[in-house]
């Protein structure tokens, strides 16, 4: 469309400019225990924008480095008034077997994880699995006795769509601020 | 901060900072291997188009019963597809497909069973949601495939890009820019927050014997893009039909190369001060420079030159005095290659398109990369002509 007749459109109320993040999917239904045991699903933040992760609490490869990157997003955010209670953080296990929701806890501490804009989730296996498969996500058993899983963490608007995925290489602690603002200030 | 969070976050930065193995040429954002290789994946054409296309498993590990062996033939159940370009999922669990002919994806699940691949789904009319065809180079975003497009829906131009699931389905378009209407190949360097993609021909011309090409629709664009925003910056020339882009790996090195296939020659874009980028050439090279790799260590370049029959490796450690140290002559019309993540191997194919073949000698080689240069794996030789179905025209080929 021509620029001006786009903006015409705009204004008139007919259509929203194309954000740079893209709608990518829903982001699938998640019913899982808290680290209190506490049933949670995914429906409870609506009207938040939610930063996901996958970890496993006794994982030595990327998970420590995707919660301490997490961290410092939320250490950010408590400065920002206007945005610390508009995200929630929300970590769920990749190995439910082991995560027990006191093992959760125990992780939360380790962390110096006090908030209540940080849940860890776990459940029985069958349960979590399906949110891992249903996420896109997989954990399988490594050769060194760690679990084999991408690593991704997702950025879900307040209306419960996935719009961005970062991988943790790349996650920058800026970008993902201005994200974040970016799928708050949407109407 | 407590002690324990100290110690657990040094941890976490110990770990991102030990070195990866170093696999070139994938997208950034693809798991790479941490072992050496076990099978190569050839996507494979077949040969006179009668029975169908299917991607080749060949067993590479030197201890296997079966090494040196066509292991697997995955039947990707439809003839004529011309596939070219294939690439990993960022999970590196799955394939997706590319077709130059037919406007097919095809994803297939690697993670199952490597030694034996299974097609999950095959995507009709894949370009249609975004009115693109001649789906080329698939590059991995998380949790997303990025695809870059030759052509139009009706075969001309503009061709596009589009992003999918990684399940397949259709997200956004990104349209070139109406001064860079061609397409080719797609790379990000994420820390940079850039894109660059390049340019060749459309079906409606390529789809002909070479010798009815239309050599003046050919773009010679290199476009650069604001990644984070998907927004086209600068569009800049270089010599007709740049091809293949990539980033120097070398951190804090703004720059990257092409291969120019009608110019017969390598350039470079390179980032200024001001943000902005220019092109320039590095090189004159053999004739129809077809493909280029990068060594893990950023110093050289491999150049498969497909009419002169060989594969040039040239020194880039100096942007300003490129240097020529070896030459392969590993046979007829060399096209693809993969290096290895230790930088001692790489694998080559020798099919461009049904098109552009001027041989029917098939075939997957080895060639091992030493500190004296290039020499030919002479005991590593797969006859791409001796399948049930006939000769297959072999083109990209994975690693796995």
């Amino acid at each position: 469309m021509h620029p001006i007749l786009l903006s015409i459109a705009v204004c008139l109320g007919g259509m929203e400019p194309p954000s740079r993040l893209a709608v990518i999917r829903p982001a699938p239904d998640v019913q899982l225990l808290n680290q209190d045991e506490k049933p949670i699903q995914l429906s409870d933040y609506r009207d938040k924008a939610l930063l996901v992760s996958f970890i496993f609490t006794t994982c030595s490869g990327t998970c420590p480095a995707t919660t301490h990157r997490l961290a410092r997003v939320h250490q950010e955010l408590e400065k920002l008034p206007d945005l610390r209670n508009k995200v929630h953080f929300l970590s769920i296990s990749l190995d439910p077997v082991r995560d027990t929701p006191e093992m959760l806890r125990g992780y939360r501490r380790l962390y110096d994880i006090e908030s209540p804009h940080w849940t860890f989730l776990t459940g029985k296996p069958a349960d979590t699995h399906k949110v891992h498969a249903d996420w896109g996500m997989w954990a399988k058993p490594a050769p060194n006795g760690q679990l084999d899983h991408p690593s991704r963490v997702f950025l879900v608007d307040p209306k419960g769509r996935i719009r961005e995925i970062y991988n943790l290489d790349f996650f920058r602690l800026p970008w993902v601020l201005e994200d974040l603002k970016l799928v708050l200030d949407e109407k | 901060m407590s002690h324990c969070r100290r110690l657990v976050s040094l941890l976490a930065f110990a770990l991102l900072a030990m070195p990866a193995l170093a696999e070139t040429c994938l997208s950034p954002f693809v798991k790479r291997l941490d072992r050496p290789e076990k099978y190569v994946y050839v996507y494979c054409v077949d040969a006179d188009a009668k029975d169908n296309d299917f991607l080749a498993v060949i067993d590479v590990q030197k201890d296997s019963p079966t090494y040196k062996k066509v292991i697997h033939q995955l039947d990707l159940g439809t003839s004529g597809n011309e596939t070219h370009h294939f690439g990993f999922t960022d999970d590196r669990s799955h394939i997706f497909g590319l077709t130059l002919f037919s406007n097919r994806i095809f994803l297939i699940d690697v993670a199952s069973d490597p030694a034996k691949p299974k097609l999950v789904k095959t995507l009709e009319n894949a370009g249609g949601p975004a009115g693109l065809g001649s789906p080329h180079t698939p590059y991995a975003l998380p949790g997303r495939m990025l695809i870059s497009f030759l052509s139009s829906d009706k075969g001309g131009l503009p061709a596009g890009l589009a992003e999918f699931t990684n399940d397949g389905k259709f997200i956004r378009k990104l349209s070139n820019p109406k001064d860079a209407p061609y397409g080719y190949d797609v790379a990000i360097r994420p820390d940079l927050n850039r894109m660059v993609t390049s340019s060749f021909t459309y079906y409606n011309n390529y789809k002909n014997p070479i010798a009815k090409f239309d050599f003046k629709a050919f773009g010679s664009e290199l476009v650069i893009w604001d990644f984070r925003e998907r927004k086209p910056l600068q569009t800049l020339k270089a010599g007709l039909a740049p091809l293949e882009c990539r980033w120097s790996l070398k951190e804090g090195r703004n720059a990257g190369f092409t291969n120019c296939a009608l110019d017969h020659s390598l350039w470079v874009w390179e980032g200024q001060a001001d943000g902005a980028y220019t092109t320039r050439k590095l090189c004159d090279t053999g004739k129809l420079p077809v493909d280029l790799r990068q060594s893990p260590d950023d110093r050289y370049l491999f150049v498969s030159c497909f009419f002169s029959d060989e594969v040039q490796q040239w020194d880039v450690s100096d942007l300003n005095k490129p240097k020529l140290t070896s030459t392969l002559k590993p046979g007829v019309q060399p096209n693809m290659m993969h290096v290895t993540s230790d930088g001692k191997r790489m694998y080559i194919t020798n099919s461009l398109l049904s098109t552009m073949d001027r041989s029917d000698d098939f075939w997957l080689k080895r060639a091992m990369i030493t500190p004296e240069g290039l020499k030919l794996d002479e005991d590593f030789v797969i006859d791409m002509t001796k399948f049930k179905t006939g000769p297959a025209r072999g083109h990209d080929l994975l690693l796995n």
